[in-house]
């Protein structure tokens, strides 16, 4: 049955199943996008919608610099909020033009549960300065501050959610795959991307062409099988999220776009 | 074998009834066909025996209500999330957090 912890596994499920990329000069985000996704779990074997998600751009100004921040939101629908109440914030602070991540913040309230995760990326010393506060059960909090050496192409999952819309994969065959690596929870984990294809899908943006793709986990059980996790990407210029099918080991659920705003294209 | 039909006729009813006005509408549809199903071998079996087919006929009552509302509740209760101030104001305050975390940061390009 469906509890708050299994939420946060499929939370991090659509992200990882949207997230895997590589730095390049931004040519597909706006600064004012607005992505609105319906989030569907299996529950006896009825697909039945859980959550809205989101993922939302803006422009963000400090005294020195203008960057782009990339805010993704996980609600569950009103009705579930007495059974078990999602709200949860993950976001980004990036440069517009290269969507390179310089701050990472990621916000997790699953009914009782409640976890705060912060990377700051100190570029110049190839660290990551990581904050983790997690509420225990008496109501106080524990706070952890680390170190971590910063590999090359490590990011977050959002900004590599965002980074992955980037890749020109016009130019990748069927077949083609890459590894990326993904700082979660103080670890880093390596994630492949293969493309499968393209396949045209109803969605409730019309009928869309779409590059098919499959990730998968190489050192953690979160991503479950080969080509259980899916994602469809349109084939144009946005390349827009539209559907994704996940399996975790606590069941299997999937994303449908329900709007699309704001778009650069 | 009537009775051991007609209890799990009634438990089947009665939480696919619960279960469809909980937001299970989609899953509450498992028990009612079962309810409809096991009410309807009741039905006939009651008949044969020639005995009061009262009992059956309200697990009906019940079942079909279920139905009515998981339909209706499928059809018409919209998925909202609502933006409560609470949610509003975390956001407002996570940029400003970050921007004084940010202040310090020159981007390279």
């Amino acid at each position: 049955m469906f509890t708050p912890s299994n939420m946060k596994h499929l939370i991090i499920a659509f992200f990882l199943v949207v997230s895997t990329g590589i730095a390049a000069q931004n040519q597909t985000i706006s600064s004012n996008e607005k992505l609105v996704f319906t989030a569907s779990y299996n529950m006896s074997g009825i697909l039945t919608d859980l959550a809205q998600v989101t993922m939302e751009t803006s422009e963000v100004k400090t005294s020195k610099s203008t960057l782009l921040r990339l805010k993704c939101k996980a609600r569950t629908f009103t009705k579930w909020d007495n059974f078990f109440k999602i709200n949860d914030l993950y976001e980004s602070y990036v440069s517009p033009k290269t969507l390179k991540p310089y701050l990472h913040k990621r916000e997790i309230s699953e009914g009782g549960y409640y976890k705060f995760m912060q990377y700051n990326y100190l570029y110049k010393t190839n660290t990551v300065k990581s904050l983790m506060r997690k509420r225990r059960g008496d109501g106080t909090f524990w706070v952890v501050n680390k170190e971590l050496a910063l590999t090359q192409n490590t990011k977050d999952l959002v900004s590599t959610l965002y980074q992955i819309r980037n890749l020109d994969i016009h130019k990748a065959a069927k077949g083609d795959s890459d590894t990326y690596t993904i700082l979660l929870d103080n670890k880093e984990s390596k994630i492949t991307l293969t493309l499968l294809g393209k396949e045209t899908i109803s969605t409730n943006l019309g009928k869309k062409e779409c590059y098919k793709l499959s990730i998968s986990m190489n050192n953690s059980d979160l991503l479950k099988g080969q080509n259980n996790n899916l994602l469809w990407l349109t084939a144009d210029q946005n390349k827009i999220p539209v559907y994704a099918k996940f399996k975790v080991p606590v069941g299997s659920g999937e994303l449908r776009i329900k709007s699309a705003t704001g778009l650069k294209h | 074998m009537r009775l051991l039909l007609t209890i799990i006729a009634l438990i089947s009813a009665t939480l696919g009834l619960a279960l469809s006005i909980l937001p299970f509408q989609k899953i509450a549809l498992i028990p009612i066909v079962l309810a409809f199903v096991l009410g309807f071998i009741v039905f006939k079996m009651t008949q044969k025996e020639g005995k009061n087919t009262k009992f059956v006929k309200v697990i009906f009552l019940v079942t079909i209500v279920a139905l009515s509302l998981s339909i209706y509740r499928s059809i018409f209760d919209e998925n909202i999330v609502e933006n409560d101030v609470e949610t509003i104001n975390r956001d407002a305050q996570s940029e400003e957090d970050a921007v004084e975390e940010l202040e310090s940061i020159e981007i390279e390009d």
